[in-house]
């Protein structure tokens, strides 16, 4: 019963994700990154390396590393694909007998699903690292332009690799998927790809269903225009400015460059959500004067206008791709965008003013297309289906207790079924009952939340407040359905209420309140930090009674008299508004009982054990489970 | 989380009772699939947690730390050009305390420097920025490092950047490859 994964097999990288509880999730790579370099090579030594390890090593063994496969897969040698492809790549690329485009390495030839294979086989091996099973099983996307034979082709390549391909999948399919498009009804969608090196644009027909029949109507795009061509703009203009400024071209020292390449990527990614960055390089070069800094402030402004143009390129292939579908753009009901560079606001901007729509963004742009295949793999391994669509709660489900605070039982966004149970306990010296007022949502006092029901459990023994355990217990099942009991565990009396109308709330309520919660935050949490002191300061009081009651004589009189001095400061400053106040004599009340402690230890005769610290016996610190306390009723 | 019902035998029952018999056992048989699923990959997510938990307590200050480096390389290389007229100063001395400092601390936190120059080139520590044709070193061999790369504890955080030699193009060819 070994999972099935979904493979994004891409041009420049790849990603692999599974369904996890329900959800797609990306799985890392044993170098510890979310995406694995689309590279293969064979060193020196006659090993095989993919991934980061190929791409490091590339500069070394350019013949031997290959990289961009994809361009390869079920090509001919004599097509003009490839004939364009083979004056781009360094490696060779050879005619098989079948007149397959084939590569080679370490002295021997390759055929393109070969070394897809070897990707495979890494991805695999970290699924199954990750996962702790064999991963036999995979999904694998590919582009809605390839033909048959770039299928089989992929195909092929999972064999290579151990995988049993249960299914090749449209990339656009794929993000339509993880966007979780078309439940019910028919809708056309645009899907704008701009990738690292390469840009599709795909028009789908999904015909609402169960199971959705996705059609592509269209595709166009660029093969050769991508996030890199970007990052190469602000290299260039970068590199030109320094050399006005110095007179030094630094893309001719290879370090320098490197270092360039990593700042220009890193501002065009900051500049996504900023208006400006720093690029910052000290000690770029040198020359006869001196060290030289490359110090540049790069707006966004500024970035637009240079990738401009790039920007502009994506949109005739979008006409494009509509005319062919027969379509305009009024007819897209909805836009998605796939890929690292639709990040930035311009080219959302250039999508959104030529569909005429707000696109949707959210899901990561560069694992969409994996998680998309991970989900079409979970519904083939029946692992995606109503039963396991698990809700969670909108609000906090919680109880009142001592001073009108409700605490939390259940915190918003819990995963249901769940069941949880904590023991309170009276506050009040002879307390017989307790009252359950059971209330939902944001804020931290009982009074400003909901309240779904209330009833009382009594025939509690009269003891020390403290004493009594009262277990109150959530059981909140599948459908939302809420069961508070609340069983005192001396008697094993219990009392509970069903609360069937817990979700009854409109998204509007939830969200107003979930808001409500989040505008009064600052005096929330002002009231409840008055209320913890007051609750506090009471607790100390009594304690120290309690202590003073149970010691008698054994406590030395000097010490006696200042504790019940301090206790009743406290007492006095209970009654008063300051918070301040009370916080400071509860402290100074504590501080004194620490004495009686000390002041036992002192008395060699002493045969019981006094008690330490600021905690009375019974009292809330002693006990873990004991959160917080009832009303009196 | 139900009992399981006691059912009635199959002859005793009539033809629409079966179907629905029928109906509630697949329902049944699924959601106990389900169920094994689901419980079979909690088991597993609980175990991988718990290894990325320990991975994760050797490795908190990963992130951070990767952060600092390129301020350490520019320290470093402010400091290997100082000019020698003030490489006397005791201000200059002090910067390069500082230095010593910034990276000692990194060090007692488990940062150790990726020994690079004269060693074979190996993709998993190191990253080939240039390949240069000599005669003098061993194919393979890295003759310059152009920044250095860290290991935190035994996780590369970052691989060197460096030269390596390789065998000049004509000689290459008088190889019997």
């Amino acid at each position: 019963m070994g999972k099935i994964i979904g493979i994004d097999l891409g041009t420049t990288n790849s990603g692999v994700a599974v369904m996890e509880a329900g959800e797609p999730t990306i799985i890392p790579s044993s170098e510890g990154g979310r995406l694995t370099p689309s590279v293969v090579a064979v060193s020196k030594q006659g090993e095989r390396l993919v991934g980061t390890v190929a791409k490091r090593q590339a500069v070394t063994n350019p013949e031997n590393t290959i990289f961009s496969i994809k361009r390869l897969m079920g090509r001919k040698y004599s097509s003009p694909e490839v004939k364009r492809d083979t004056e781009l790549l360094p490696y060779k690329i050879t005619e098989a007998p079948n007149g397959d485009a084939k590569v080679v390495m370490g002295d021997k030839e390759f055929s393109p699903p070969e070394v897809s294979a070897f990707i495979l086989q890494k991805l695999k091996a970290d699924a199954e690292a990750y996962l702790g099973e064999p991963v036999t099983q995979a999904v694998i996307t590919v582009p809605a332009y390839f033909n048959d034979s770039q299928r089989q082709a992929t195909k092929d390549a999972g064999r290579i690799a151990g995988l049993e391909v249960l299914r090749i999948i449209n990339e656009p399919t794929a993000s339509s998927l993880a966007y979780g498009m078309a439940k019910e009804k028919d809708e056309k969608i645009a899907v704008y790809d701009l990738g690292g090196g390469t840009f599709d644009i795909s028009i789908l027909e999904i015909e609402g269903g169960d199971p959705p029949v996705y059609e592509v109507l269209s595709t166009n795009g660029d093969t050769h225009l991508g996030g890199d061509d970007f990052d190469q703009e602000v290299i260039d203009y970068v590199a030109d400015e320094f050399k006005k400024e110095q007179g030094i071209d630094i893309r001719e020292d290879r370090m320098a460059l490197q270092r360039l390449k990593e700042a220009a990527e890193k501002a065009k990614v900051e500049l996504s959500t900023v208006g400006q960055a720093e690029i910052n390089l000290p000690f770029i070069t040198a020359d006869a004067s001196g060290p030289k800094h490359l110090t540049m402030t790069l707006t966004r402004a500024k970035l637009e206008q240079l990738v401009g143009d790039l920007v502009e390129k994506t949109i005739p292939p979008c006409r494009q791709a509509l005319e062919d579908a027969k379509l305009s753009t009024s007819d897209i009901d909805e836009v998605i965008l796939v890929g690292g560079q639709t990040r930035m606001p311009a080219v959302q901007e250039a999508v959104k003013s030529f569909f005429g729509r707000e696109p949707h963004k959210g899901v990561n742009p560069d694992e969409v297309v994996a998680l998309g295949a991970a989900i079409q793999a979970g519904v083939l391994g029946g692992e995606v289906k109503d039963v396991l669509l698990l809700d969670v709660t909108p609000l906090t489900l919680g109880i009142e207790t001592l001073g009108g605070v409700a605490t939390a039982l259940v915190p918003r966004n819990t995963t249901i079924p769940y069941h949880t149970s904590q023991i309170f306990s009276t506050a009040a010296d002879g307390q017989t009952s307790v009252e359950v007022h059971v209330v939902q949502g944001e804020r931290p006092m009982a009074p400003d939340n909901k309240t779904l029901g209330r009833f009382i459990l009594d025939g509690i023994p009269p003891a020390p407040r403290g004493v009594p355990q009262v277990e109150v217990s959530f059981d909140l099942d599948a459908n939302g359905i809420l069961n508070v009991s609340a069983q005192d565990k001396a008697t094993g009396r219990e009392q509970h209420i069903t609360i069937t109308a817990s979700s009854g709330l409109s998204e509007d309520e939830i969200k107003r309140m979930v808001d409500e919660g989040k505008s009064h935050e600052a005096d929330d949490r002002k009231r409840k930090e008055e209320i913890e002191a007051r609750n506090h300061g009471d607790q100390a009081a009594y304690s120290a009674d309690k202590t003073l009651r149970d010691l008698g004589d054994k406590v030395p009189a000097d010490v006696r008299s200042d504790v019940e001095a301090k206790a009743a400061a406290v007492r006095e400053a209970l009654k008063g508004q300051d918070v301040e106040l009370i916080q400071r004599k509860t402290q100074e009340l504590t501080e004194a009982m620490q004495r009686i402690g000390a002041a036992m230890y002192e008395q060699p005769e002493a045969t019981t054990p006094p008690p330490g610290g600021g905690a009375a016996p019974g009292g809330p610190e002693d006990e873990g489970t004991v959160e917080g306390e009832f009303r009196e009723v | 989380m139900d009992e399981i019902v006691q059912e009635k035998p199959v002859e005793e029952r009539a033809e629409g009772e079966t179907d629905e018999l029928e109906r509630a056992e697949d329902q049944a048989a699924e959601y106990l699939d389900q169920l094994q699923r689901t419980q079979a990959e909690f088991a597993n997510y609980k175990k991988r947690l718990e290894r990325e938990r320990e991975e994760f307590i050797g490795l908190a200050n990963a992130a951070l730390i990767s952060k600092l480096l390129p301020i350490l390389d520019d320290l470093e290389r402010a400091l290997q050009t100082v000019p020698d007229n003030l490489r006397s100063l005791t201000w200059v001395e002090g910067i390069f305390l500082i230095e010593r400092r910034l990276r000692m601390i990194l060090e007692q936190e488990g940062l150790t420097e990726i020994r690079a120059v004269g060693e074979q080139f190996d993709p998993e520590l190191h990253h080939a920025v240039v390949g240069e044709e000599t005669t003098e070193q061993g194919e393979g061999t890295i003759i310059g490092e152009m920044q250095k790369g860290y290991k935190l504890h035994d996780k590369v955080l970052r691989p060197s950047m460096v030269r390596v030699a390789a065998l000049p193009r004509d000689k290459k060819k008088e190889e019997p490859e």
